[in-house]
């Protein structure tokens, strides 16, 4: 009755624009992560050196440190914001005076732009003279100093990250919710569930997509972070808030080494998809046997 | 949802808008204070307001331009990204063709790449592919807008795809058999019902286009300028200029709460699917 | 600034306006109708002043049209290199901060000025002079002497200090009593270190905001790097990073460099004493935080790049200690001052930049008369008020530049008498490659997971490593 064509139609602008756009600059970036190439190395032009990148990479401490923090960071901004996103989706459910102007005073944060989050958080947190480290000092005496303390600094980034980006998780989680159908919660409610029974055998399972797909989006959003953390912090202390994304801004920028920073990019790549593709498998699979069942 | 405490609910959210509004409400404060008086003790109120920055930004024709560029790049992006998203979601969820789940999941792939190595192709891609005669797609709107998609595409397919697979498929089938084109399926059925999910995508793929910085800042010069990256020319090595930066900041917000208060109008439970019941 | 520049821009208009020889400029655009120029640069004052005023100038009398593009630091040598290695041509005029000419020159991304102008008289502006330039200019010349950039903005980073601190009597008897000594600007190292910690302590006896000196000592940022290679390093006598290019690029001492000589590690020492005892803000500073920390009274003395001297000392809107700040040369090591003055050394950091003209540009003829434009004489002294630059010799001479001068505490005469003690960056073409790879361990330094002696160890092979992957070591 449906003719595929159609289909096919409906994808085919989509698959041109990220074919163009996708996948030649990254044909483009493979070719180049091959070569030895900084144009102002003794040698300016694109050599190839077989694997060289990728066996540097394998040793290069800098790097893996790099990929351990950010891992870290990208845990703990991701699961904050996934949790706190759902809650507040659902505090947005109920009926209450004054929702939109409250939904809406929510979802200021994510107008701010990442370079402008990263230079007000930088100048509430300046040691001594920026508002938070000087409330601190005043009202429990503690010292706070983002410049020292690798702790306090990767802490205040994973912080900067959830306040900016948790309302994104709330949007789209309170999009998946208003369209549930209204049936199966009434039917619960007769039966007499419970609410914890209602989220684990209704909301979670029908909302499992959207969850996912926030997760996804989340996830390889803050693995390649770079505007906010390099003003806020510019990567210090030390090593501590370097996260991939801004080593390899600073591989490729400052450093114009094009072809070793091509390298690192192509692995990085490929990490997040493989972590999306195990997370996919493991939780897509199984609704898809759901739904087709 | 009912609601037996609403008030409780009330204060809650006042307590969290606080929480959400305080970093929105210090950049106020740099922005109406001079220079000298942001590395003395900080107060957190403001005694005196200081307008010269606000004069000095609103008097700026480049500023002007970068604001209009950045609101056609982002609303076309956005309006693109939606429609785009919206087709492809559909076929996704109502059409059996081969290896979709593939294509679904690649899609995602191309919001994975980490921005910085990838300029240098864009840039090539944007100055000597798509070239013809003087002409470049380098520092113009459509190039920004098209190259959004890159992003924002996966993006949308991704927020979409649960809304439009949570619509019963028995609508559509009703429709069709009531002899309506797939056209009028989409615009008429399936429309009304994501009308929730497609207001989300909108305001969110236009939050990342109106943010996005580091691709504008390598491709646009003069024509096609965001005022995103119109910012960072207030990072200097002279030092930073952090009153014009947050005042330029603070208007920005007016054009980008404008969209949000209209478009979330459309994120509202009760287009309900009380036409499902079998 | 914006009143300043307004000024600056009646002035500049008024002076630039002799009719003499303005036929020149309309004969010559005349040739060049309908072309537009385009140009890249920093946003800082002297090039916000290209843009603002003298393209619009040049424009008027001209007919060709010039667009700037301002923009921040790390975008403007992206977007420029990604042009020029690509052969784009969309630029016309390059900003060429004076660090990385070398890198360009090594790659021939530049048009050789003198030649062109030699090769074709017609387009020479009867105003522009290269001798006119001062020493600066040297730096963008080739060794057959060609210029290839025109200078546009020069500074040196100097030592700033309080002077209504170190003229205050009950301060000065205090000083007295505690070190036996008069409370001047400090002349060695150890003079300045004494002065900082009585400063600090007297700060904190007397519940004052107030320490004795600021550090450049951000832990993630290059501004720390570079405080400690360019401004530290020297006055114990370790120059150019401690790289001696004679000797195959060596940097460790087993191979012939200093970047781990005991000079290095004292003075890295010294820096990281200062740093523990300046204001809290430090591990957070970069140049943004140091000038605006000593414009709000916080330290009675440090080290602070030029472009930022000026606004401390003059502009009331940014700085609480105008009419306080006085100027000297950095404290010394005995024995470097007479290296400097043989040529064989220098005393700190001369920073600048130029105009260049990439090969690859299209309208190479029109933008040549642009760069001449800028370079005249008649228009830098409006320039030189709206940004505290010179570049060419008589703007010292110049009225309101003499004027200014006072207010800044006699800092253009330390620029003219004594800026040939400073230096620009080393003539290296890999600078931000070996800064980027050494940086991540002197930020561990600063944090103190590694040790200062040990740091600049690891430093000195990381920069060797570099240098071979690099190929220039071999």
């Amino acid at each position: 009755m449906r003719s595929n064509a159609v289909g096919w139609l409906l994808l085919a602008p989509t698959i041109v624009i990220l074919a163009i756009f996708g996948i030649m600059p990254f044909v483009y970036v493979l070719y180049v992560a091959f070569h030895q190439w900084n144009p102002f190395g003794a040698n300016p032009l694109m050599i190839y050196n077989n694997g060289d990148n990728f066996r540097r990479l394998v040793f290069d401490q800098e790097f893996l440190t790099s990929i351990a923090f950010t891992l870290k960071f990208a845990f703990f901004a991701v699961a904050s914001e996934i949790v706190l996103g759902y809650l507040l989706a659902q505090l947005f459910m109920k009926e209450f005076p004054g929702k939109g102007f409250f939904r809406t005073i929510h979802t200021l944060p994510l107008i701010v732009a990442p370079i402008v989050v990263g230079s007000v958080w930088r100048l509430m947190t300046t040691p001594s003279i920026g508002i938070i480290p000087y409330l601190l000092k005043s009202w429990f005496g503690i010292d706070m100093n983002i410049g020292r303390d690798a702790n306090v600094a990767f802490a205040l980034t994973v912080i900067m990250d959830i306040w900016h980006w948790t309302p994104l998780v709330t949007l789209t989680l309170l999009a998946a919710l208003v369209s549930l159908p209204k049936e199966p919660f009434e039917q619960a409610q007769i039966d007499g569930a419970n609410r914890w029974q209602i989220f684990w055998h209704i909301t979670l399972p029908m909302i499992r997509p959207a969850i996912l797909a926030t997760v996804f989006i989340r996830l390889m959003d803050a693995l390649r972070t770079v505007d906010e953390v390099w003003m806020l912090t510019g990567g210090g202390p030390g090593a501590a808030t370097r996260y991939v994304g801004l080593h390899i801004w600073k591989l490729v920028f400052p450093k114009t080494d094009y072809g070793y920073g091509s390298a690192v990019s192509v692995i990085v790549l490929y990490l997040t998809l493989v972590m999306c593709w195990l997370l996919y498998v493991g939780l897509v699979a199984r609704r898809d046997q759901k739904r087709t069942a | 949802m009912p609601n037996e405490r609403p008030w409780l609910t009330v204060l809650l959210w006042v307590v969290l808008s606080i929480a959400t509004l305080f970093p929105i409400y210090w950049l106020f404060v740099i922005s109406v204070k001079p220079a000298v008086e942001l590395f003395s003790t900080p107060s957190l109120f403001l005694d005196t307001i200081y307008w010269k920055n606000y004069v000095k930004v609103i008097g700026d024709d480049t500023l002007r331009r970068y604001m209009m560029n950045s609101i056609i790049i982002s609303s076309g992006n956005a309006v693109l990204v939606t429609v785009l998203a919206f087709m492809a979601c559909y076929a996704l969820s109502r059409y059996d063709l081969a290896g979709k789940e593939n294509i679904f999941f690649w899609t995602i792939t191309n919001r994975m790449a980490p921005a910085a190595v990838f300029l240098l192709p864009f840039f090539l891609l944007f100055t000597q592919v798509f070239a013809i005669g003087d002409w470049k797609l380098y520092d113009t709107r459509i190039g920004m807008i098209l190259l959004y998609c890159t992003f924002n595409l996966p993006f949308a397919i991704w927020t979409l795809r649960p809304t439009i697979d949570g619509i019963p498929k028995e609508l559509d089938e009703a429709a069709t058999v009531d002899g309506a084109t797939t056209w009028q399926v989409i615009t008429e059925v399936i429309f009304p019902l994501a009308r929730p999910g497609l207001a989300v995508t909108l305001i969110l793929t236009w939050v990342f286009a109106w943010n996005e910085f580091l691709l504008a800042a390598t491709l646009t010069s003069f024509n096609a300028r965001t005022i995103t990256t119109g910012l960072s020319e207030y990072v200097t090595t002279t030092g930073t200029e952090w009153g014009t930066m947050a005042s330029i900041s603070i208007i920005t917000l007016i054009p980008a709460l404008i969209i949000f208060s209209v478009v979330q109008r459309h994120i509202v439970a009760g287009l309900t699917f009380g036409a499902v019941k079998e | 600034m914006k009143n300043g520049l307004i000024a600056a821009m009646a002035i500049g208009l008024l002076t630039t306006v002799a009719p003499a020889r303005a036929d020149f400029w309309s004969d010559a655009g005349a040739k060049f109708q309908g072309v537009t120029l385009h140009g890249v640069t920093e946003s800082t004052p002297p090039s916000n002043y290209i843009k603002d005023v003298l393209a619009p100038e040049f424009e008027k009398k001209t007919g060709i049209k010039v667009e700037i593009e301002t923009t921040s630091w790390d975008q403007m040598y992206d977007k420029a290199i990604k042009d020029m290695e690509a052969k784009t041509g969309i630029y016309d005029m390059v900003y060429i901060e004076q660090d990385i000419i070398y890198a360009y020159l090594a790659r021939n991304f530049l048009v050789d000025i003198t030649k062109s102008l030699k090769d074709d008289p017609s387009l020479k502006a009867p105003d522009f002079d290269e001798t006119h330039f001062t020493t600066f200019a040297n730096y963008f010349k080739n060794a057959e002497g060609d210029l290839f950039g025109i200078p546009m903005e020069a500074f040196i980073k100097l030592y700033l200090y309080r002077t209504d601190l170190f003229n205050d009597p009950a301060i000065k008897e205090a000083f007295k009593a505690e070190t036996g000594k008069d409370l001047v600007p400090a002349k060695t190292h150890e003079e300045y270190t004494q002065i900082a910690e009585f400063f600090t302590k007297w700060g904190k006896d007397n519940g004052k905001e107030l320490w004795g000196t600021t550090a450049q000592a951000h832990t993630g940022h290059p501004a720390s790097w570079y405080e400690f290679f360019e401004s530290i390093a020297p006055t114990f006598g370790v120059y150019n990073w401690g790289i001696d290019a004679s000797k195959n690029y060596a940097a460790s001492v087993a191979n012939g460099g200093t970047m781990n000589s005991d000079k290095a590690k004292a003075a890295l020492k010294y820096w990281l004493h200062l740093r523990d005892i300046a204001p809290p803000e430090s591990p957070a500073s970069t140049w943004t935080e140091v000038g605006t920390t000593f414009a709000a009274g916080r330290a009675a003395q440090g080290l602070v790049y030029g472009e930022n001297a000026a606004w401390i000392a003059s502009d009331a809107e940014k700085s609480k200690v105008v009419g306080n700040v006085g100027v000297a040369l950095p404290p010394l090591e005995p024995g470097v001052m007479e290296e400097a003055e043989a040529g064989k050394g220098y005393i700190g950091y001369y920073d600048g930049g130029a105009f260049g003209l990439p090969v690859t540009s299209k309208n190479q003829q029109a933008a040549l008369l642009f760069l001449q434009y800028i370079g005249q004489d008649s228009v830098q002294s409006g320039w030189a008020v709206a940004a505290p630059r010179i570049t060419n010799t008589s703007t010292y001479d110049d009225p309101q530049v003499i004027e200014m001068d006072k207010k800044l505490g006699g800092y253009y005469t330390m620029l003219k008498d004594q800026g040939k003690l400073f230096a620009g960056a080393p003539p290296y073409p890999f600078h931000a490659q070996v800064r980027e790879a050494t940086a991540p361990i002197f930020y561990k330094i600063l944090t103190g997971e590694v040790g200062s002696d040990e740091g600049l160890d690891q430093m000195a092979a990381a920069a060797e490593a570099e240098l071979t992957n690099l190929g220039y070591r071999k």
